[in-house]
């Protein structure tokens, strides 16, 4: 397949996680006010539309990938997959026990997606640093930096939004931590990135 | 497993990225492939053997043990 396709998944992706981010914003704070139980339940599964497309985008880019990239795949999932049991069966355990709140366990259900996504991303480029890659994006014409700083930039947007529009300054708070966080790992792997180019390479 | 695919892409005066679109594959993947940090599976080392018109023993040398 041609590595142009590759690119067309990662915009995909990109344009779904912007349409996640705007209908976790905008949309899915209605579910708590909404007193039907059929718009409650829409509000509330908004964000999963985006995220399935995400999925499937993501099992797309894998499948056109090639066998290094699959492998490196492979391992960022296998990864993710472990780190998620390990959490989901620590909070399992804590929830059973009344050690931990509802409101605690939710938040955890909900945070699982983009945890697994953070470690399997984290998997995959040290898998793919020790077959002698970078990220494996020096390739991508939207290089990882540049990703990143587009999500700390949404993020940043988001946590604006939560604050002066709706007044929840604890959730701006904790989503512009996210965009912090994510704004300097992308200032990383740019400088990474300068380093690399700077080295001649082979 | 050590390889020729270096050699031979340079005799070509081919980059690795011109060298990844002809076998649909990453610049990362000839690399890697160059360098003996992965081998490469059997389609694609024949994959290769037939791009260069080699056969893949004469291409793909084994390690020491």
């Amino acid at each position: 397949m041609a590595r142009t396709a590759h690119r067309t998944h990662d915009r995909r992706i990109m344009i779904a996680m912007t349409i996640y981010v705007v209908v976790l914003v905008c949309v899915w704070p209605l579910a708590k006010a909404a007193l039907e139980p059929v718009p409650k339940i829409g509000y509330a599964l908004a964000p999963v539309l985006p995220l399935l497309y995400v999925i499937w985008a993501m099992g797309q880019k894998i499948l056109h990938s090639d066998e290094l990239e699959q492998r490196t795949h492979l391992i960022g999932i296998g990864v993710a997959a472990a780190a998620i049991c390990v959490i989901s069966i620590v909070s399992g355990f804590l929830a059973a026990a009344n050690a931990m709140t509802l409101a605690a366990t939710s938040a955890v259900l909900m945070w699982i997606f983009p945890l697994m996504m953070l470690v399997y991303g984290a998997a995959r480029s040290y898998a793919a640093r020790r077959y002698g890659g970078g990220a494996c994006d020096e390739d991508e014409r939207l290089p990882l930096y540049l990703r990143l700083l587009w999500a700390a930039v949404l993020l940043g947007v988001a946590a604006a939004y939560l604050y002066f529009r709706s007044g929840h300054a604890e959730a701006a708070g904790m989503v512009l931590g996210m965009a912090v966080t994510i704004a300097l790992g992308s200032a990383i792997f740019a400088v990474r990135r300068w380093r690399r180019q700077r080295t001649p390479r082979e | 497993m050590n390889n020729h695919v270096r050699q031979l892409r340079e005799q070509r005066g081919w980059s690795q990225g011109d060298l990844a679109e002809h076998l649909d594959v990453s610049r990362q993947t000839v690399n890697a492939i160059e360098t003996s940090k992965y081998d490469p599976s059997l389609p694609l080392a024949f994959k290769i053997a037939k791009l260069f018109r080699q056969s893949i023993e004469s291409i793909f040398v084994p390690g020491k043990e």
